[in-house]
């Protein structure tokens, strides 16, 4: 996901956690351990400003898809 | 209700490669009831979460979480200076959506639609005006530092209001 969503990404691996780096943010206190959480990947993707839908393509139900019924501003077109 | 805003202030001593450091924090965090669980979402700082069964349970890992982010970063720095700026840069790095999250369930709160259930209405109250997110990382090791006891506080947490 990260490959293909937050292009430039980095990470590493820290004594207690998974240290990542994206468009200027670090996270530091993502999981080591496999098996991570959704809410981890959740929050990780929204701090760190990668994009939701890209995110949403590789890991399904991260975040609720938006349909076009349900945005305004697709409504309209 | 299924957000909770909380206010916490945590202190720690952490070792770090020369020096001993307090790190005292006033943060913000917004609890959520997701996935069938509770998430504790670092709101300032913003690069943390956790949960738990319980409110409780969440709380405690993020406790935990946190100060091994300190001790992390401690072990990055390879002096004090350097430690004190990782630790304000990760504190700082706010969480925008978070935050309007986090005065979303202020207003909430505030409006008195709805009550917070048990045990959020068991908590203290702070004020949110009053409580404002803030860090402050001191060399411990100092000569000219003074010990008291009146210096130790436990873990706080509280429920935030508005003024």
């Amino acid at each position: 996901m990260l490959q293909n969503c937050a292009p430039g990404c980095t990470w590493r691996f820290s004594t207690h956690n998974r240290v990542i780096t994206f468009n200027g943010h670090v996270y530091r206190t993502f999981p080591k351990h496999d098996n991570v959480e959704l809410g981890h990947i959740r929050k990780m993707v929204r701090f760190l400003g990668i994009d939701q839908d890209c995110a949403t393509q590789h890991i399904p139900g991260l975040f609720k898809v938006k349909t076009p019924a349900a945005d305004p501003a697709k409504k309209s077109k | 209700m299924n957000n909770y805003p909380l206010i916490f202030a945590f202190r720690d001593a952490v070792s770090g490669n020369g020096y001993l450091s307090g790190v005292t924090a006033t943060g913000r965090a917004l609890m959520a009831h997701e996935d069938g669980q509770w998430w504790m979402y670092g709101v300032c700082p913003g690069g943390i979460a956790e949960s738990g069964s319980t409110m409780q349970e969440a709380y405690l890992r993020f406790r935990n979480t946190y100060k091994n982010a300190l001790f992390d970063m401690a072990e990055e720095a390879k002096s004090f200076p350097g430690f004190k700026e990782l630790v304000r840069n990760f504190f700082n790095d706010k969480h925008e959506e978070e935050e309007e999250n986090w005065q979303s369930a202020l207003r909430e709160l505030r409006s008195g639609k709805s009550d917070p259930a048990t045990p959020f209405s068991e908590l203290p109250r702070w004020k949110a005006e009053s409580n404002p997110p803030e860090i402050s990382v001191t060399r411990l090791d100092a000569a000219s530092q003074t010990f008291v006891a009146s210096q130790n506080h436990g873990d706080l947490y509280a429920l935030a209001e508005a003024a």
